[in-house]
């Protein structure tokens, strides 16, 4: 790096920025305040169907909405290049919901009512989906669904989620926990209800296997100190901290808890949304023994997961990588669902769609194949818990077969 | 060196207070000394990196009577210096050293371009300082393509003693505040362009008619206020992640710090910023953190209606 | 006492057709627009709103409020928790709920920030409301009554006995008609004699404060007004978004609403709107050709408005005599014919 002139080192610094954004948006066009188009390549015969996406490409969040984006283009082309949906291409509608709920919900009214899509994809936390729920599907009355791992509850007709609930991430993973660390569980949070939920049904999960919960908390989202907290942790011979933080306060938090010794006297810090991109906000030592689980890791075994990967890796690079924890699985399976869904209805009808989607079934994806729970529009799928080491993951323990998501069972 | 006593009294004073609204432990008993030494290092920490925080907008508001809404920018752009440098492999800490000379040099040019027209009307100063600090921000958030970027410390990983975990950094900050404002303290009141400065301050006319060039040390106290905001800046970066909008908690933050502390001399923005950090890293070992900031919030508007007068030349007519 | 300069010669009186062209082109937009734009304008006019209650502050008393957000959200808020805990959906009992909700926290901040021994310089009520608003957002973002950071979604229709006004072309001639309601009576007020005794305050108001007025008090008058009709924009908006988030209340808000207001020329009233227009409209188009550099080129035109034209857009069509105003009296042939005047009502 050194032999470089500083000319060549400029160029490579603004390449590279340019490139991470540039494989999302080749091609595409912009349309003007956060908004994307994608067209079909190549003469249709056809109208094209109209597919939108909500997703947050700048702000905090944005970490996880790029990836959910390339996954997003790179399966449009993909079906595109298949022939399409009944015959029609797709045509992708991009918006950037900036991690700003306010903002949102003009831009996806805007994907709704001027852009007129078919089916929306997108809303990363749980307050962005509740943000824009309504804008989606009472107002708009389009199709909803919702990629990412959360803390469930939500039964609206024409939502349906893809991504992993609180049965799916706690049931074998806190018994996991507790065989192999320790009893004693400190929650800690964001002051938001996603953290709320997930930490209730984990602490439920510790009661009922003879655990105890020494400690919760929940920090506002912006916090970035975190010293009170980590002192009472340490104060409290805690075994596990199962944490549901967020960024910015996430990798602070796991920072300071390295520097107060916790992970050093075997503590262990269980947090679900770290997967390989998360990691990239903290360094390798801070991260040894972190355990997470979800429904993707890179070391997943099986053929196909590791083509999707090396797929996505060539049209992408390696900067936002594909990832469990920031719902780029779960938009790989909300599109190919759909598109599954919609081949069967032989429509693009909301209706016509969501009653095939209720058992819609794809064999493979990243981690698994997977199977909409017919009357629950949640998820059955593969789960995995894994452990940090060295900066990468390492698969520890996996389920026997799909696990049921648990959700909505009564509507 | 009188500047230092009064701190390390300070520190006694404040933290004898707040041990006596320390909540008892339920599980594990009374607080012992166990806990009083990571709680001390906490507020020490936090205090150490609000006054280099607020010193430098301390300093451009004294001297020029302009609150400037650019501070956190300044800020931001230290921050991104070292994130600059870390991204070309450079090693950080020469970021962080270069850091305040490059924000220094953005300041002199925008004060001999922009800020100068306004030294007569303070309210106009501040809406352009405001403009400014868009312009900055937006800029930086162009650069950063929106997203959130880590920088390394230096030194990572923390001292023991005994079971006490001191993070190695922060015990940098604080020593790095401590020689920065002991170094400004004894340039103002030992150096003859601190004489000039304290004359400037004190009658701008006269200080003219003395034959001392009050432009140039306008200027020069705007550069050396933007160089501590960008030195505060690229310090900080490695405990906070690096995003666009770093600077606007840390300009409500001095809005606070200024108000309590007063401006006008260079021991309120001290006080202010210490009071300020100190709270904002000792009320939540007892409150939650959102009403920790409201608390302070409140005290301080109570502190500029009630105290008297005095040190309160900018805020009241 | 010869007319000064050539300007004030040319007693053409601008702002009214400014003003009128403005209303009429909007009262006719919907007709020619598809359902989209029809929202896009519908914000920009209850945007307008809640910028000239930043101008009535800013320009007319000297008020630099950087928190006008909070009146706004708060508003939008109140109307919302009445909407979802209560099931009101009346526009009838919605909006003038939201319009107390700004009377009453507008009166707090006033109590809090403007009222004291001494009266506080533009710096501090600048950064006190700014950073009030700020306080309070993190606030709401903690609290789950209200929806955390979540804010209160799915808000439902506001209704007039069993229509509901839909998004769309009932909403956006509620929102002009309220618009245009309280543009004029605004401009009533500000061009009556109370008006003459802002000017004063604006102007000088150690010597108004000398001649025996109360300028606390008609600060706090008219910080109230203004907060009312924040409040109205607040109630309007959240129900127009269908939505109510934290943000409404921060400091992004509470800014941008300024920068509208400064732009288009404060003191004028339909400079803010103007403002409002401009920046909303300008700022999507140019979004398209240069998508993030759209807030940096937006500082750069305040700096610039703040450096060479501090009288805003409007300032290239209205002379500053005409923007001061008559005051219920004749037309004043030169500043200092008016200054003169001024004394005798004093």
């Amino acid at each position: 790096m050194s032999t470089d002139s500083k000319d060549e080192i400029l160029k490579s610094h603004s390449r590279r920025l340019f490139l991470q954004r540039t494989a999302l948006f080749s091609g595409m066009i912009a349309l003007g305040g956060g908004s994307y188009l994608f067209n079909p390549r190549g003469a249709w015969a056809a109208d094209p169907i109209k597919v939108g996406f909500a997703l947050d490409l700048t702000g905090p969040i944005s970490v996880q909405g790029l990836p959910c984006a390339n996954v997003a283009k790179m399966l449009v082309e993909d079906i595109n290049a298949k022939g399409g949906v009944l015959g029609r291409p797709l045509q992708m509608f991009l918006e950037d919901t900036a991690t700003n709920e306010t903002l949102a919900v003009t831009r996806v009214s805007k994907l709704v009512q001027k852009d007129d899509v078919d089916v929306v994809i997108g809303g990363i936390t749980s307050s962005m989906r509740n943000a824009i729920k309504d804008t989606i599907v009472n107002r708009g009355k389009k199709l909803y669904l919702y990629p990412q791992l959360y803390e469930g509850k939500e039964c609206t007709a024409n939502i349906f989620c893809t991504g992993p609930t609180p049965a799916q991430q706690c049931d074998t993973f806190v018994p996991w926990l507790m065989k192999n660390t320790g009893k004693k569980f400190y929650f800690t949070g964001a002051d938001y209800i996603w953290p709320h939920t997930l930490n209730a049904y984990a602490k439920n999960v510790v009661e009922k296997n003879g655990g105890e919960v020494v400690g919760e908390e929940y920090s506002p989202v912006d916090q970035v100190e975190y010293g009170a907290t980590v002192h009472k942790i340490m104060a409290n011979n805690t075994d596990v901290v199962f944490t549901t933080l967020i960024p910015p306060g996430l990798p602070v938090f796991v920072k300071q808890l390295y520097e107060a010794g916790f992970m050093k006297r075997g503590g262990r810090v269980a947090s679900v949304l770290y997967d390989e991109s998360t990691m990239s906000i903290s360094s390798p030592a801070e991260t040894e023994g972190l355990a997470s689980c979800l429904d993707y890791f890179r070391a997943v075994e099986d053929s196909f997961s590791k083509q999707l990967f090396e797929k996505y890796t060539s049209l992408f690079g390696t900067k936002n990588p594909l990832s469990a924890a920031g719902g780029s699985t779960g938009t790989y399976r909300a599109v190919k669902l759909w598109e599954v869904a919609a081949k069967e209805a032989g429509s693009v009808a909301r209706d016509a769609v969501a009653t095939a989607l209720d058992h819609a079934k794809i064999a493979e994806g990243p981690g698994g194949g997977a199977e909409i729970v017919s009357g629950t529009r949640h998820v059955r799928m593969n789960m995995y818990t894994a452990v940090a080491k060295g900066g990468k993951f390492d698969i520890v323990d996996k389920s026997n077969g799909p696990v049921a998501p648990g959700e909505c069972l009564r509507s | 060196m009188r500047g230092l006593d009064n701190k390390l009294a300070r520190d006694i004073v404040s933290t004898y207070r707040m041990m006596f609204y320390m909540p008892n432990r339920d599980e594990t008993g009374k607080l012992g000394t166990a806990d009083l030494a990571p709680f001390l290092f906490d507020i020490t920490a936090s205090m150490a990196i609000f006054v280099l925080a607020v010193l430098g907008l301390g300093v451009i508001a004294s001297m020029m009577g302009i609150f400037n809404f650019a501070h956190g920018e300044f800020l931001l752009l230290g921050a991104y210096t070292v994130y600059l440098a870390q991204d070309h492999g450079v090693p950080t800490w020469l970021g962080m050293l270069a850091a305040p000379f490059v924000v220094a040099i953005i300041a002199l040019a925008l004060e001999r371009t922009i800020i100068r027209r306004f030294y007569a009307a303070p309210v106009a100063a501040m809406i352009s300082t405001f403009a400014i600090g868009l312009v900055l921000r937006e800029s930086v958030r162009l650069l950063l393509g929106g997203q959130f970027y880590s920088v390394e410390a230096p030194l990572n990983g923390a001292f023991f003693i005994g079971d006490v975990a001191l993070s190695k950094w922060r015990v940098v900050i604080i020593l790095a505040t401590i020689a920065v404002v002991t170094a400004s303290y004894l340039a103002l009141a030992r150096t003859r362009l601190g004489l000039y400065v304290r004359a400037s301050l004190e009658n701008p006319a006269l200080a003219r008619a003395s034959a001392i060039p009050t432009r140039r040390i306008y200027a020069a106290t705007f550069a050396f206020g933007a160089a501590l905001a960008g030195l505060a800046g690229g310090l900080m970066v490695p405990i906070y992640s690096l995003n666009a909008d770093i600077g606007v908690p840390f300009l409500i933050k001095s809005f606070l710090a200024v108000m309590v502390g007063g401006v006008g001399s260079f021991g309120g923005s001290v006080l202010g910023a210490s009071f300020v950090g100190a709270g904002t890293a000792g009320l939540p070992w007892a409150i939650k953190p959102v009403v920790a900031d409201v608390l302070l919030f409140l005290v301080a508007i109570l502190f500029v209606k009630y105290r008297p007068t005095g040190l309160l030349s900018l805020w009241r007519k | 006492m010869a007319p000064a300069a050539s300007g004030l010669k040319a007693d053409r009186q601008a702002l009214p057709w400014i003003e009128g062209t403005l209303f009429a082109v909007f009262l006719l937009m919907p007709l020619a627009l598809e359902h989209f734009w029809v929202l896009f304008v519908t914000r920009i006019l209850i945007l307008g709103l809640l910028a000239l209650s930043f101008d009535l502050v800013w320009g007319y008393v000297g008020i630099l409020s950087f928190g006008q957000a909070l009146l706004f959200g708060g508003a939008g808020y109140c109307a919302a928790l009445l909407a979802t805990k209560l099931g009101i959906t009346s526009v009838l009992v919605l909006l003038p709920s939201a319009v107390l909700a700004g009377l009453l926290i507008s009166f707090v901040i006033a109590a809090i920030v403007l009222f004291g021994k001494r009266s506080p310089t533009a710096v501090f009520v600048a950064l006190g409301t700014l950073t009030g608003s700020y306080v309070v957002e993190r606030l709401l973002r903690g609290w789950s009554y209200v929806g955390g950071q979540n804010g209160i979604p799915s808000l439902p229709r506001l209704t007039i006995g069993a229509l509901e006004i839909e998004e769309g072309i009932r909403f956006y001639y509620l929102a002009f008609g309220l618009l245009v309601v309280i543009y004029l009576g605004l401009r009533w007020i500000v061009r009556s004699q109370f008006g003459l005794v802002l000017a004063g305050i604006r102007e000088q108001e150690e010597r108004l404060a000398f001649l025996g007025y109360q300028t606390q008090n008609y600060k706090g008058i008219v910080f109230c007004l203004a907060g009312m009709v924040a409040g109205l924009s607040g109630g309007l908006y959240a129900f127009h978004e269908g939505f109510v988030g934290p943000a409404q209340l921060g400091p992004v808000f509470s800014t941008q609403v300024a920068l509208y207001s400064m732009f288009g020329g404060a003191g004028t009233l339909i400079g803010a709107v103007i403002g409002t227009s401009f920046i909303e409209a300008v700022g999507y188009n140019v979004s398209q050709y240069w998508e993030t550099g759209w807030p940096i080129l937006l500082g750069l035109l305040l700096l610039a408005i703040v450096s060479y034209r501090p009288g805003g857009l409007i300032s290239l069509l209205v002379s500053e005599r005409e923007k001061i105003g008559t005051f219920g009296g004749k037309a004043a042939a030169t500043v200092s014919e008016l200054t003169e005047r001024f004394h005798e009502h004093a």
